[in-house]
């Protein structure tokens, strides 16, 4: 089945708020508390090891690209694959508030890397995405990750990698969805993002959009009853 | 996983297989055990690069082959023999393979078993979408052990008796086909990797015989 994924994403800018008398992760945190309470604490780390493959000179009907993911946050490293549609285009794909694009994903065991390039891929780029990543059900089921983008200074070498943008996270909102549902998950998606309200604005890629003028606010107040149990 | 023998028969010297040679051989299987039918396919693909340019080169795999198993329909395998590579993943890395358009679909072989009881498969390989016969496949299963090593006597035997069997009406032979497991970095463990592989084997040996 081809999946859909909405993409609202947004960068969430700590450091704007440097008058105020928190810290620079203040506002991270004040969204892992938020969103704490509104899935009922179910967080779990993310650290994900992102290698993207172009494919070589002359090899295809066109130029292609496939990503491996590796997930270093078990025991042992879980392998993905997985390739990325356009994004949906037309009228109808611009009225709506989120990017649609087909995804599709397999697991594949952990030669991946050694199979993609037998088969005349070359590596672009990698990174590492570290933060944490939280499931919701919705009408449908919706992920948001928190990550920063970290950028690995020699192959592979992921123990080094550095925050291309220290203390800027990148949040995702992402719901699966078919050809006959998209349009139940993007009010699903929508309706959610208003939870986040308070603290950030989501919106489709390439939209920009300012910083929540409330946002220093929400966050204090969530840290300070963050700091209480949340069951 | 219990261990699998990939066999083909082997017609003597002069003859050519058929599905005469399958019918004997259901028979000899009925003669030696329990009869419970059922139906089975492995589908077996060999996809070659898509070159933009006829003109140019490309830097990849000349050959990259592929098996599907009906008992396991949410996986799919890949073999790299000059690479020595087995590569397991979902079913859905067919679509992500279709979208990538890296790689056609060249030729693909079907395994088709009608009769078999909890040890012993026999069918034929064909060419998809033609009446082409290539061979007849047996594949036999011992149930208890999963280790390669322990279990090969106790194989090498029963295929024996079988061919004892066969032979008193049929002219030919049973052959296993084993691949160096080692080489491809695959342990003693029997796993669907190792059918993987052995799938792959026996079509690379059908595609090589010349036919009638």
């Amino acid at each position: 089945m081809h999946k859909y994924y909405f993409f609202f994403q947004r960068f969430l800018k700590t450091i704007f708020y440097s008058e105020s008398r928190f810290t620079a992760s203040m506002h991270v945190e004040a969204l892992q508390v938020l969103l704490q309470g509104l899935c009922g604490g179910r967080q779990e780390k993310l650290k994900i090891h992102e290698i993207c493959l172009k494919s070589g000179t002359n090899l295809g009907v066109e130029a292609s690209e496939v990503h491996l993911l590796c997930s270093l946050s078990q025991t042992d490293p879980v392998w993905t694959v997985r390739h990325v549609g356009g994004p949906m285009r037309g009228a109808g794909a611009e009225q709506l508030p989120a990017h649609v694009r087909s995804v599709l994903e397999s697991s594949i065991s952990s030669n991946a890397l050694r199979f993609f390039y037998a088969l005349g891929y070359k590596m672009d780029y990698e990174l590492v995405r570290i933060g944490y990543v939280f499931q919701f059900q919705r009408v449908v089921p919706i992920t948001v990750t928190a990550t920063m983008l970290c950028k690995v200074p020699k192959l592979h070498a992921i123990d080094e990698a550095i925050p291309v943008t220290p203390g800027i996270q990148l949040v995702e909102l992402t719901a699966p969805a078919s050809t006959e549902n998209y349009s139940e998950a993007v009010g699903a998606i929508s309706s959610f993002a208003e939870h986040l309200a308070p603290l950030i604005h989501l919106s489709k890629p390439g939209v920009p959009t300012g910083v929540v003028p409330t946002a220093s606010t929400a966050a204090a107040s969530l840290v300070s009853r963050g700091a209480m149990k949340v069951s | 996983m219990p261990v699998k023998w990939l066999c083909y028969w082997q017609p003597s010297g002069g003859t050519t297989v058929s599905s005469q040679v399958l019918v004997d051989l259901i028979k000899s299987i009925e003669s030696m055990n329990g009869v419970r039918s059922g139906r089975w396919q492995v589908t077996a693909s060999q996809h070659r690069p898509i070159r933009r340019d006829q003109a140019v080169q490309v830097e990849c795999a000349r050959e990259l082959l592929g098996v599907a198993f009906s008992e396991a329909p949410n996986k799919y395998y890949f073999v790299l023999r000059p690479d020595h590579m087995v590569v397991e993943a979902d079913s859905t890395i067919q679509s992500i393979m279709e979208n990538l358009q890296v790689y056609r679909n060249h030729l693909t072989v079907v395994f088709e078993y009608q009769l078999g009881d909890f040890h012993v498969k026999a069918g034929r390989a064909v060419i998809a979408h033609s009446e082409n016969l290539r061979g007849i496949v047996l594949e036999v299963e011992y149930l208890p052990v999963s280790s390669l090593g322990k279990t090969h006597q106790l194989m090498q035997e029963f295929v024996d008796i079988w061919q004892e069997v066969a032979a008193q009406s049929m002219t030919g032979r049973i052959v296993h086909l084993e691949p160096n497991f080692g080489d491809y970095s695959l342990s003693d463990q029997y796993s669907w990797q190792h059918t993987a592989l052995q799938y792959i084997s026996l079509m690379v040996h059908f595609l090589s015989q010349r036919t009638n």
